[in-house]
């Protein structure tokens, strides 16, 4: 069982992995027997294998097709070998000034399309509003029946990114406590309304975004992308709603289709300018209501979800680990300026 | 008597698995890499399958790929020294993760547990 252990000092939770017979080798890539998972003829994924897969937990499917068989077009399973245990949250422990507690949570992974070469970009609009449909069904659901503090929702793409397999995917990981960045984000912009804005931070910066310009790579009538003024990471893009929302629990069928197109835009935008690079996605949200409406009253005013995509050109180093601190190369008003005037290809 | 192929490049540890398991009551046929995996699996029929990950050559992962090729229903346990490889989804293609122990019974028990799924099927 692994655990969850907290740092007292910074509030940074860390899943730690106690099974047996870690060694330092462990890490170590022995010469020529590193997985070649593109190379491989068989993917876990692809349909056909569906006996691979734990039994899938919701799916889109053609009419008449049954559960964990061929016919579906996306696929949500449990992680069949999960970073977290499945369960209701564990009891919070402590031994002197440590405290820890089992490493339970929820792992699943959304196979987004039966093409392994498909990615979200060339999928149809309707197809990746589904598949951001589903985040909001997983999401619901997750914080209903497990009463999980927080849901996360991401996408490795790219072994740089930490994906291991090329066929498009998405996961979602469920802790029984609010991750630190999570935390930040909320008490920074809790202190701003209260102190200083009296309205949410992001619809702010969304505001003083559009009359500026300069980081504007996108906007449709109900998203926006942008490089955010302080990226951490050359081209970082940031998708925000337009219009006032803290939960994506409650986005609309509608807006999944708006932001699917804006996912898109920001998604292809990098793909042309940087040659397809690997890049994570991942969606910060408020947490489980259960919790938000306790911890931080009033979050419904002050947050604003929204999705980050940071493609990955850079690595984090040093300076970055020992303070905190990014060093990016790429002025982010620069990264909008190349994003914005990509030219697509009519083929 | 089931039959169970046994990859595992360490050739004491094969041994001790080899002792234990046919103590069992099973029959374990042992080789030392994937080619040979994958010559016995192309001659002979298995019930299961029992691989290391990290070998000479072909690694576990890629000897899985490429049983999934030839056949698809025989239970795959991966027996490793190294968690690492949970991240990797390509493990999927086997039914079982067992971290090596000094205790054989997880992997006794998943043996048991597979083949009786198997033959329930």
């Amino acid at each position: 069982m692994p655990e969850l252990r907290k740092d007292i000092l910074t509030g940074r939770w860390v899943i730690i992995s106690t099974e047996r017979s870690k060694r330092p080798d462990d890490f170590r890539p022995a010469p020529g027997t590193e997985p070649k998972a593109e190379s491989l003829t068989f993917c876990p994924f692809c349909p056909g294998n569906e006996a691979k897969t734990p039994p899938e937990i919701m799916s889109v499917r053609k009419p008449g097709t049954k559960p964990d068989q061929p016919g579906w077009q996306i696929r949500v399973v449990p992680n069949k070998f999960p970073a977290l245990q499945p369960g209701p949250p564990p009891p919070k422990k402590t031994k002197g000034i440590f405290q820890w507690m089992e490493g339970i949570g929820v792992h699943e992974v959304i196979i987004e399309t039966t093409d392994h070469h498909q990615e979200m970009t060339e999928l149809p609009v309707e197809h990746l509003a589904e598949i951001l449909k589903i985040y909001r069904v997983r999401i619901r659901a997750i914080e209903e029946e497990y009463h999980h503090q927080y849901v996360q929702v991401f996408k490795n793409k790219g072994k740089e990114a930490g994906a291991s397999l090329s066929h498009p995917h998405s996961q979602i990981i469920a802790t029984p406590i609010v991750p630190k960045r999570i935390k930040e984000e909320i008490y920074g912009a809790e202190r701003l309304y209260r102190n200083h804005f009296r309205e949410c931070a992001f619809c702010r910066m969304l505001k003083e975004e559009m009359e500026i310009g300069q980081r504007l790579v996108y906007k449709n009538k109900r998203f926006a992308v942008l490089t955010p003024f302080a990226s951490r990471f050359p081209f970082e893009t940031m998708i925000v709603p337009l219009e006032h929302s803290a939960f994506y629990r409650n986005i609309s069928d509608q807006d999944t289709l708006a932001l699917a197109e804006a996912l898109q835009q920001s998604l292809a935008r990098l793909k042309v300018q940087l040659s397809d690079p690997a890049f994570n996605l991942v969606l910060h949200h408020s947490p489980n209501p259960q919790v938000s409406d306790k911890a931080w009253p009033g979050i419904e005013n002050y947050y604003h979800w929204h999705l980050e995509v940071m493609p990955i050109l850079t690595k984090v180093a040093g300076f970055e680990l020992g303070t905190g601190f990014y060093i990016n190369p790429v002025p982010p008003e620069v990264a909008a300026e190349y994003l914005k005037n990509t030219t697509f290809s009519k083929s | 008597m089931k039959k169970i192929l046994l990859v595992e490049d360490e050739k004491a540890l094969s041994l001790l698995y080899e002792e234990e398991l046919e103590r069992e009551g099973y029959e374990v046929v042992v080789v030392y890499d994937a080619e040979s995996a994958l010559e016995k699996i192309r001659k002979e029929k298995f019930d299961l399958i029992i691989t290391d990950i990290r070998m000479p050559g072909r690694d576990g992962i890629e000897l899985i790929a490429s049983v999934m090729g030839l056949r698809k229903d025989i239970p795959i346990i991966i027996n490793t020294a190294y968690q690492s490889y949970k991240d990797d989804f390509m493990t999927w293609a086997a039914d079982a993760y067992v971290i090596k122990s000094s205790s054989l019974d997880e992997l006794k028990n998943k043996i048991k547990e597979l083949l009786f799924e198997k033959e329930t099927e």
